[in-house]
């Protein structure tokens, strides 16, 4: 077997991406949490809510710091894996993440340390307000990123002069025909990420009996943050669907398993198929007849585009996009379904009381970070054959780097980051199963430290306790 | 001014605000090694953990700003330099995954202290072989880079990878210092002056050896003699400073050493760049020949003008918060 250069990059960079982008989904989720929970507890003073920060920061310390680790890492990527796609498209997406660095990643590094340790140094006000800006970081992080993927996915702003390109219109390039709807719709992504996480945690104490006053609070508050967001991400996801559909056909096309010029009238809905690529066909399919019409074409008998429009050179595989897009969706609908019941057992009174429903918050605890990566890889390999659609073909995008070098770099990275996931996990299975730091029964601890508002140790650092 | 140095002037920029703040985190990484008793590495990795990250970003912002304004150079350089980058990186990923486990675990805190050290001095010896690697120079073709991966490794890059590990742990020091943990206390007053000195003689050889391995570099070098003169006498200069800085034998709390470090590292850095200027691919490319097209510039810089003065103002703040000498932990 002869190793291809162009997949080694490809895998390096999607593997690298993936791992990646699993961190920064629930930083910005938690640090949505920890806005809410810290800003309820400035307003309320109750103390179960500075219970619930300190627990949730935590958590939230260790996605941040994999998050970091692994994000300077996609900063070189671009070369490591892809140099000829930053030698044409430099100019153009490089501006928009110095961007990101200037206005996101040293707002979050400038005031995670306040965030983290300095819980004794500084006011509660101003404590807030770095947590706020910690928060403000993530979003405008993730906005940067989506604008310049979005660039990648429906170009605009910008001539092609000897072979390069040249932005003649910086607005059209950040604020391009897919980055409104996808900015929010990633957003949202994280947001609904964070609170099945939380949410899910929160449950599993309920079902073990214990810290109930936290986990009720938890599942409360996590589950009022996902009825909300699921409610705008149908919303939102029904725009990103209607904008691709006429921006990148194919992947849509993809997305929803159909083949054919135009389908049977009505057209079925696909929940499962087993694409034959090569043939241009499904080999097995499970589907509901009339569904696919009134779905994908809000009529009774509507057709639907298969993938056959598009050239076989231009395709992108069909069965990762559809099981990236049916992952993603299939989860919304549980998603939806969760929620519901929530509020209907929440009226009732029996949200916290409801074993089986508890553990389904339990199953519910990955579900946002799998819809996310269903998601972007629809996007991604719904791009396919091109690294920016219409422009430049993956192919041609590549680093040169010998095969045999970039096979060892990739084994490297797999085995490295394993660690991380193994320590990450480890850690964090630990604090969850120490569960949060009962509180003294009174803010007497405070006073005698002298040391303001704080009164539990911050357990972010044992280092970090103020001097006697 | 033109652009296209303007942008090179604010990568430089960043790389050096890069190698003095990451600097001393790494450095004091690094010593960590020299230190037995787990409180005070409690005390000495505190004096960091609200920094690092910020100090981290400055390397970021340095490689976002060269693929933005040039391109070309980046999509040469990164493959280029692709071993020493991936050891960097993930040494640097390492050492981030075992300071905050470190603080979370009880029992295996010296084992994660061992990764946090090696992480930190590989990461650091890496940059040094990237620095090495662009004074030797890099093979191209058309717009890509034809050598091999391992070009970049030979006796001299490892020399520079000394050098700055050397440099780095001179800055640990002299932060250490500042935060009421003077070397001398630390390891005895002769293993204090024995890190400028060795610092001094390892960048002095590479000079030299510099010189030696790339005619171009001398060429460049020897245009300048007074700037090149002015260098050698202020590093000479605050080398002694801070030899009696950090040697003496009572020592209060001052920022000086780090100071003083900070400036020897500068001088270097400062060195590196008139004996490379104009290239950004030595020697194949000037960064007039791969810079990106003046929309691409003006808005980079425009952005970088705007919001630069913002990110140091509150970086500022966040050090302010954390000022003063660093307390020793209780016992847990």
């Amino acid at each position: 077997m002869t190793l291809d250069p162009e997949i080694l990059a490809r895998i390096q960079f999607g593997f690298t991406i993936t791992f990646h982008i699993i961190f920064p989904t629930m930083t910005i989720g938690l640090s949505l949490f920890l806005v809410i929970v810290e800003g309820l507890y400035l307003r309320t003073q109750e103390r179960l809510f500075l219970q619930l920060y300190q627990f949730w920061l935590n958590i939230f310390a260790m996605t941040f710091v994999v998050g970091v680790v692994t994000g300077i890492v996609m900063s070189f990527m671009f070369g490591l894996s892809f140099a000829r796609f930053a030698q044409t498209a430099g100019s153009v997406i490089g501006p928009l993440i110095a961007m990101e660095v200037l206005t996101a990643f040293f707002l979050e590094a400038g005031f995670i340390g306040i965030v983290l340790f300095g819980l004794n140094k500084v006011g509660p006000k101003l404590h807030f307000v770095a947590t706020c800006m910690v928060f403000l970081g993530t979003i405008t992080s993730a906005t940067w990123i989506v604008a310049a993927n979005s660039w990648m996915q429906t170009p605009a702003g910008f001539a092609v002069q000897g072979g390069r390109l040249v932005v003649t219109n910086w607005w059209d390039v950040i604020i391009n025909p897919s980055m409104l709807y996808r900015v929010p719709h990633t957003l949202m992504a994280a947001f609904l990420t964070g609170a099945f996480l939380v949410t899910g945690i929160g449950a599993l104490y309920l079902l073990k009996g214990v810290h109930l006053a936290f986990a009720r609070r938890t599942v409360s508050l996590g589950l009022a943050i996902a009825t909300v967001c699921i409610g705008m991400q149908v919303f939102l996801g029904d725009l990103v669907y209607t904008v691709m559909i006429q921006h990148q056909p194919a992947k849509m096309q993809a997305a929803e398993g159909f083949w054919e010029i135009d389908s049977e009238s009505p057209a079925p809905y696909y929940w499962f198929v087993i694409p034959d690529q090569k043939n241009q066909r499904n080999v097995f399919e499970i589907k509901t007849p009339v569904l696919g019409s009134i779905w994908l074409t809000h009529s009774l008998d509507g057709t639907v585009k298969g993938l056959k429009n598009t050239p076989r050179e231009l395709q992108p595989k069909m069965a990762w996009v559809f099981y990236g897009f049916h992952l993603m969706y299939v989860i919304a609908l549980i998603m939806s379904a969760v929620v519901g019941t929530s509020v209907y057992l929440r009226v009732r009174q029996r949200l916290f009381t409801s074993r089986w429903f508890l553990w389904v918050l339990v199953i519910m605890i990955p579900s946002g970070l799998l819809a996310t990566l269903g998601g972007w890889y629809t996007a991604e390999r719904g791009r396919q054959p091109f690294v920016i659609y219409g422009i430049l073909k993956t192919a041609d995008a590549f680093s040169p780097v010998p095969a045999s070098t970039l096979l060892a770099s990739l084994i490297t990275f797999v085995v490295v980051y394993s660690m991380f996931l193994a320590a990450f996990l480890v850690f964090t299975v630990r604090i969850i199963r120490r569960g949060p730091e009962e509180l003294p029964d009174s803010a007497d601890v405070a006073v005698n430290r002298g040391q303001g508002w704080q009164s539990l140790p911050s357990n972010a650092s044992p280092c970090a306790q103020p001097a006697e | 001014m033109d652009p296209a140095v303007l942008s090179a002037a604010f990568i430089a920029f960043a790389l050096a605000m890069y190698a003095v703040l990451d600097g001393f985190d790494l450095g004091v990484g690094a010593l960590l090694l020299f230190e037995k008793d787990e409180l005070t590495r409690d005390q000495m990795v505190t004096t960091i953990a609200p920094a690092w990250d910020g100090n981290e970003t400055w390397l970021i912002m340095a490689a976002i700003v060269l693929l933005a304004a040039f391109p070309r150079a980046y999509g040469i350089l990164v493959p280029a330099f692709y071993i020493p980058v991936i050891i960097m990186l993930l040494a640097l990923g390492l050492r981030g995954i075992a300071f905050e486990f470190r603080m979370k675990s009880s029992g295996r805190r010296p084992s994660w202290d061992r990764v946090f050290t090696v992480g930190s001095l590989l990461a650091g010896f890496m940059q040094g072989c990237i620095v090495g690697g662009l004074i030797q120079g890099i093979k191209v073709q058309g717009d890509q880079f034809a050598g091999s991966p391992f070009d970049v490794f030979s006796p001299f890059s490892f020399l520079c990878g000394v050098g700055v590990v050397l440099a780095y742990i001179q800055l640990g020091a002299g932060w250490l210092h500042h935060k009421g943990l003077p070397l001398t206390d630390l390891r005895g007053h002769v293993f204090a002056r024995a890190i400028p000195v060795a610092f001094a003689l390892l960048a002095a050889a590479a000079g030299v050896a510099a010189v030696r391995i790339q005619p171009q570099f001398a060429h460049a070098w020897s245009e300048r003699p007074l700037l090149l003169g002015a260098l050698a006498l202020v590093f000479i200069a605050v080398d002694g400073a801070s030899l009696r800085y950090m040697g003496a034998r009572r020592s209060v709390p001052a920022l000086a050493p780090f100071g003083f470090a900070a400036l020897m590292l500068a001088c270097g850095f400062t060195g590196l760049l008139v004996g490379l200027f104009p290239y950004i691919v030595p020697f194949k490319f000037t960064l007039w020949q791969v810079a990106a097209p003046a929309a691409t510039q003006i808005f980079l810089l425009s952005g970088v003008a705007a919001v630069t003065p913002v990110v140091l103002a509150y970086l500022s703040f966040s050090y302010w918060v954390f000022r003063g000498p660093t307390p020793k932990p209780e016992a847990t």
